[in-house]
């Protein structure tokens, strides 16, 4: 039976996808978070008690009195569990899925319902969707739309799509054929039929769809938590990995509170819009009589409680949230503060470049910032008159001599930015044995005995036919082809990608330079003359009242390579995006901002404005170190976004460059597997903890059990089985393949693939009762500090030399991040440091983790110095 | 004024290719070998000409395609081939907009089982016809409880449909019908699913409304009783053929085939027979000279047949059938009346 590479091609569809409509997905991505951030933005901003009576007052309209008190109850509850805010990011994160799954499903599924074929074509698409393992889109999702809640809505959206389309379907086919033959026998339109008829009767059966969809999406918003979505479903996970029961029971029936809620709502509001549900609810009312319990508000009423309350919600939260509100450029850095200023550009590369350059970095400085394009004359008019602040472009001493000697009294010059421009006649480097003037002696016929030239009108045209020319002896030779600077840049891509011979007229500094091999022709007799130096030039005044950007710009320099780099983007990037192309290129050097513009900040570095996605494992070690981070850097004027995930999607978010950094990689052996996959796109930044050592462990009242040789015929004892974590990570491979073989251990002992919680959990129980029990396990590890285990020698050393615990980054990192980079490279911990701190993390318990860590640094006064020199 | 209603050989067939099936039942096919190739015909050469005010019966068993012919008569089915012209509009070569409007507003429907809008309560589901065609919602609520004061539903406007009897859902159903003052009703099976005593009744209520409102209709059934009832002509349907088409007494005493023949043989014969059907009209004009009291019992052509028994019964001698000139057109012997109740071979023998 031939191997059909199934697993290769979706490999290949994905990487495919990944590298052609990443746009699309971008696309989604940007639908889902914004409509993710505004709806959790809603649920975020009241206090957690108006929300829950606001939830209280629409449970009171749906369905009563008893069904209001429980739901302020429930969420109440929620509350003091001090999951409200998890809660809610989930409660966002269902709604964003439930309206998005409808908002497809409902027109598929009368698609569906109107067409067999499409209903033939949409069935097996929705069981694919509905029984494909949520772990294998999760991940792909992460590499799609990054961690974090688009990913989380898409896994969702794929799961709870099915019974959307399938009960709307449902809900229009079983509606009597009689009565839609009916409808069309009156002469009802098609669309008619469907709006008048078959949907207000299929509508029960459509909310019981839209219901089913809730519930699936928020069973499934739990098991986003892996991806770093956060809510309950984060918490759910972070307590899985740490066997807190507790903890995880506490967010567990916050799910369930949720769900109960979101269910019956929907159910009543089923009961509601449909009017035959109206009709049935109201039958049943009557013939109850009027209860208390059972009493429901009119619409009306219940509207003006929810939009009061809401009301008082929405004023809480302004007020509230007014302190947080950040201004888009912090504290020193804020120089302009909002003030005016108006550059002028003649559209030349290098005034073009230099302007949007400061324009961005002005921006960046809170100056509000006016770049006007002119032509050379009127430019200098308006900077004398003062409607412009300053030009970077002006050609000084020679090209501009003329404006210079008529408005110079009322210019400032503000120094050469730019010193060696300079006038000549470029070739390709390719042609070999032409470096100078004189070299174009005798070479016309390779030439065609043309010169490429630019508008005639140029200064360098007159100079080069007047001057140059003639001093070389070259005018009988060739002739000077007028043409435009655009047309002459086009005959140079041409006969270059063709290795032809050419040669033209060109000046520096020209982002040709930059994206073409060419040899400037050296002009020993000095024919065209001493170049200009390009200066910045002001209002008179200008300096004297803005004392900063003054400094700025009479210290402003740039070289030849920045300058035609700049010019090359921005000349790529095409007109009107000038300042993005600013943008990308001080994104490839960084620090420069900071250096044209410095400024003067506590300890802050630029850095540290872009916050740090940070991934965690709910490890103790990882916790503790995380954290650590978290507090000292927050010292530092950073942010630190932590996101606590799975093994597998940390790596693949740091690959994908949505993550930043995780400082729990065991490597080089227990995490292999992922590191393998795509070390390409990872960043290794260095020990901070050693030693780890991979081992089996036993309860130490297992006697006789000290080393791997001492399992040898103990088989019966443990019943053959030695307690796994995840089957294919690195720890497993190596005990499967290596240690149990050399040991001799393969025939009699069978590992048992699980999980890691899982493994925790066999071992708590074994324990508790005393039984005999061989768990897979790494030190350093909680279990340890919690139960009296041996660890079984290696003496064979076959697990290897231990890992050790590394910082790794994304492959940017590096460059984004070069303060911090240096620092955790420097960063070591010492086995009673990170002891320490995890048992003060213990001791305070979950959620209080931030508390732990600012105690233990009090007593550690040196740690922030040593990991933060400044 | 109501129009006429026109079918020309009507054909549906359903199944791939069916124009081919069509060329082939021209041709003589039979139905089970179209049926081999996985084609049903349900409706073959059906032809029939209404009359305006008439009620024209379509009468056959279930599967003999005569629910199919119906909805071919208001295009809700596009037939296959063939014709129907009402009103002087061809229906097949509308477009199915402007057939739209033509259901909206010259056609109506009674169904087998209601049909009516759970959703919608008597009076607007009374008002539907009137809806669609955009009439403002006072006058066609006004409309709508004449049509439904009409059937006889006067106070239940506010009700729901599944708070009424089935008799009473049929009325409002009819009542959907009639408010749209269509001139065409088609009724399929309408009473089928009444109780026998009910259907009496509504049986009787469409006859008397249509003294009044003379509307051209178009009944389905396969109850011959209520097909002998109800219908001005009667068309048996077979296998999708008409087998034959005539008025009730035509059927009744000179069925085409043996198909109708066997059809008729439960039918009550007391029902539907009269005096000018029975008697014997070979008369020598001795006959009624009984020699009784001047005076004695006679009929007239329209009496009757359970009528006509009891003045037999009353009379003991063969029974005189006068018409309006109390002129002698026929006799009808005792022995005469119990061979028609019998069987008909031997009322011709």
């Amino acid at each position: 039976m031939p191997r059909i590479p199934l697993g290769d091609w979706v490999n290949s569809t994905v990487d495919w996808l990944l590298g052609h409509v990443s746009w699309l997905f971008d696309f989604f991505k940007a639908v889902f978070t914004g409509t993710y951030d505004g709806i959790n933005a809603v649920l975020q901003a009241p206090q957690p008690l108006l929300l829950a009576g606001i939830f209280a007052v629409l449970a009171f309209w749906l369905r009563g009195t008893l069904a209001a008190v429980l739901t302020f109850v429930g969420f109440a509850f929620i509350d003091s569990l001090e999951l409200w805010d998890d809660a809610m990011i989930t409660l966002a994160l269902v709604l964003v899925a439930t309206v998005i799954a409808l908002v497809i499903s409902v027109p598929v599924g009368i698609w569906a319902a109107r067409s067999d074929r499409v209903s033939g074509l949409v069935r097996p698409v929705l069981d694919f969707m509905q029984t494909l393992p949520a772990m294998i889109y999760l991940i792909p999702a992460i590499l799609f739309f990054g961690t974090g809640a688009s990913a989380g809505i898409v896994a969702t959206l794929i799961f709870a799509l099915a019974p959307g389309v399938r009960m709307t379907e449902l809900g229009i086919r079983q509606v009597d054929k009689e009565l839609v033959e009916a409808a069309e026998a009156f002469g009802t339109s098609p669309r008619d039929t469907l709006l008048r008829v078959q949907l207000p009767l299929a509508l029960p059966t459509v909310m019981a769809g839209v219901n089913q969809v809730i519930m699936l999406g928020l069973s499934m918003a739990a098991i986003a938590g892996m991806v770093g979505t956060g809510g309950l479903g984060g918490d759910v996970n972070e307590a899985i990995g740490q066997l807190n029961v507790g903890l995880g029971s506490e967010a567990g029936v916050a799910i369930v509170i949720l769900a109960i809620y979101l269910d019956r709502m929907t159910g009543a509001l089923g009961t509601q819009v449909s009017p035959l549900g109206r009709r049935a609810a109201a039958k049943a009312r009557a013939t109850q009589g009027l209860k208390i319990w059972s009493y429901r508000p009119r619409p009306q009423i219940a509207v003006i409680g929810v939009v009061i309350l809401g009301l008082v919600a929405g004023g809480m939260g302004m007020f509230g949230g007014g302190s947080d509100g950040t201004a888009p450029v912090a504290g020193a850095e804020n120089v302009g503060q909002g003030k005016k200023v108006t550059i002028g550009y003649v559209p030349w590369d290098d005034g073009v470049a230099s302007t949007f350059l400061w324009k961005e970095i002005l921006e960046e400085r809170g100056f509000q910032v006016d770049a006007k394009q002119f032509d050379a004359g009127p430019l200098y008019t308006s900077v004398a008159a003062g409607n412009v602040d300053f030009m970077t472009g002006a050609w000084l001493p020679t090209t501009h001599e003329q404006y210079w000697k008529k408005y110079g009294s009322k210019l400032d010059d503000l120094g050469a930015w730019y010193a060696d421009t300079s006038l000549e006649l470029s070739v390709p480097s390719y042609m070999k044995g032409i470096d100078s003037l004189d070299d174009l002696k005798g070479k016309a016929s390779d030439f065609g005995g043309k010169i490429t030239g630019i508008e005639s009108s140029a200064g360098e045209m007159a100079l080069l036919k007047s001057k140059v020319l003639g001093d070389y002896g070259l005018d009988k030779e060739y002739q000077v082809v007028d043409s435009s600077t655009p047309a002459m840049l086009a005959e140079l891509k041409r006969a270059y990608s063709q290795k032809d011979p050419i040669v033209v007229t060109l000046w520096s500094p020209h982002w040709a330079y930059n994206d073409y091999s060419l040899k400037k022709l050296k002009d020993p007799k000095g024919a065209w003359g001493k170049g200009d130096g390009i200066h910045t030039v002001s209002r008179k005044g200008f300096a004297a009242q803005n004392p900063v950007v003054g400094k700025w710009l009479k210290n402003f320099r740039m070289s030849e390579k920045q300058l035609t780099g700049l010019e090359a983007g921005i000349n790529k990037a095409g007109k009107g995006k000038q300042q993005d192309a600013v943008r990308t290129w001080l994104k490839q050097n960084p620090g420069l901002v900071d250096k044209l513009a410095p400024v003067q900040r506590s300890t802050t570095a630029a850095e540290a404005k872009r916050p740090v996605n940070v991934a965690w494992f709910p490890w103790d070690e990882d916790i503790a170190v995380t954290y650590l981070w978290k507090n000292v850097l927050e010292r530092r004027g950073y942010k630190l976004n932590l996101k606590q995930m799975d093994v597998g999607p940390v790596y693949t978010g740091l690959a994908s460059g949505d993550l930043d950094v995780n400082f729990d990689a065991w490597l080089p052996y227990a995490q292999k597997n992922y590191w393998d996959k795509s070390k390409d796109r990872l960043k290794d930044l260095g020990t901070w903890y050693r030693p780890t050592s991979l081992e089996v462990a036993v309860p130490s009242y297992v006697k006789g059990v000290k080393s791997y040789e001492d399992l040898k015929g103990k088989a019966g004892t443990f019943g053959g089985k030695i307690i796994g974590i995840e089957p294919g990570t690195g720890e497993m491979n190596l005990l499967k393949t290596k240690v149990l073989p050399g040991y001799g251990l393969d025939k009699e002992y069978k590992v048992v693939d699980g999980s890691t919680p899982a493994m925790l959990a066999e071992l708590k129980r074994a324990y508790a009762k005393k039984e005999p029990v061989a768990v897979v396990l790494w030190s350093p590890h909680w279990a340890y500090s919690r139960y009296d285990l041996t660890k079984l020698k290696d003496d064979k050393k076959l697990f290897g030399q231990g890992n050790t615990i590394r910082t790794i980054s994304n492959g940017k990192f590096p460059q984004q991040y070069p303060q911090l980079t240096k620092w955790i490279k420097n960063f070591r911990m010492s086995e009673a440091e990170l002891g320490s701190l995890e048992a003060e993390i213990n001791k305070r318990g979950q959620g209080h983790e931030e508390e732990a860590v600012a105690a233990w640094v009090k007593e550690h006064p040196d740690v922030v110095g040593r990991m933060t020199p400044q | 004024m109501s129009s006429r209603l026109e079918a020309e050989h009507l054909y549906k067939v359903f199944g791939r290719r069916p124009d081919d099936a069509v060329e082939r039942l021209r041709q003589g096919a039979d139905r089970e070998e179209l049926r081999a190739d996985g084609t049903t015909a349900a409706v073959v050469d059906a032809s029939f000409t209404v009359e305006p005010g008439q009620i024209f019966v379509v009468m056959g068993l279930s599967g003999s395609g005569k629910s199919t012919l119906l909805r071919m008569l208001n295009g809700l089915l596009e037939p296959t081939a063939g014709q129907v012209r009402f009103d002087g509009q061809d229906l097949t070569a509308l477009a199915d907009r402007e057939l739209r409007a033509v259901r909206a507003r010259k056609i109506s429907m009674v169904f087998q089982h209601f049909a009516l809008f759970p959703h919608r309560s008597v009076l607007e589901n009374a008002a539907y016809g009137l809806a669609v065609q955009g009439v403002p919602r006072a006058e066609r609520e006004q409309r709508a409880g004449e049509a439904l004061a009409l059937c006889g539903l006067a106070g239940w406007e506010k009700s729901w449909p599944d708070e009424l009897s089935g008799g009473m859902q049929q009325r409002v159903g009819l009542a959907r019908a009639l408010a749209t003052d269509a001139d065409l009703l088609l009724m399929d099976e309408s009473f089928s699913a009444l109780d026998p005593l009910i259907r009496r009744d509504m049986q009787d209520q469409l006859l008397q409304l249509q003294q009044t409102l003379k509307k051209t209709i178009v009944f389905i059934t396969h109850d011959l009783n209520e097909a002998m009832r109800l219908g001005d002509r009667i068309a048996v349907m077979r296998d999708g053929r008409i087998v034959q088409t005539g008025t009730a007494e035509d059927i009744l005493l000179r069925p085409a085939n043996d198909y109708v023949a066997s059809f008729i043989q439960d039918v009550d014969r007391t029902r539907v027979l009269t005096a000018s059907a029975v008697m014997d009209t070979d008369v020598r004009g001795d006959e009624a000279d009984c020699g009784c009291e001047s005076d004695c019992e006679a009929a007239t052509p329209d009496t009757p047949f359970t009528e006509l028994c009891a003045i037999s019964a009353r009379t003991g001698h063969p029974v005189a059938v006068l018409d309006a000139r109390e002129k002698l057109v026929g006799v009808v012997p005792a022995q005469r009346l119990v061979a028609f109740l019998g069987n008909e071979e031997a009322a011709h023998a």
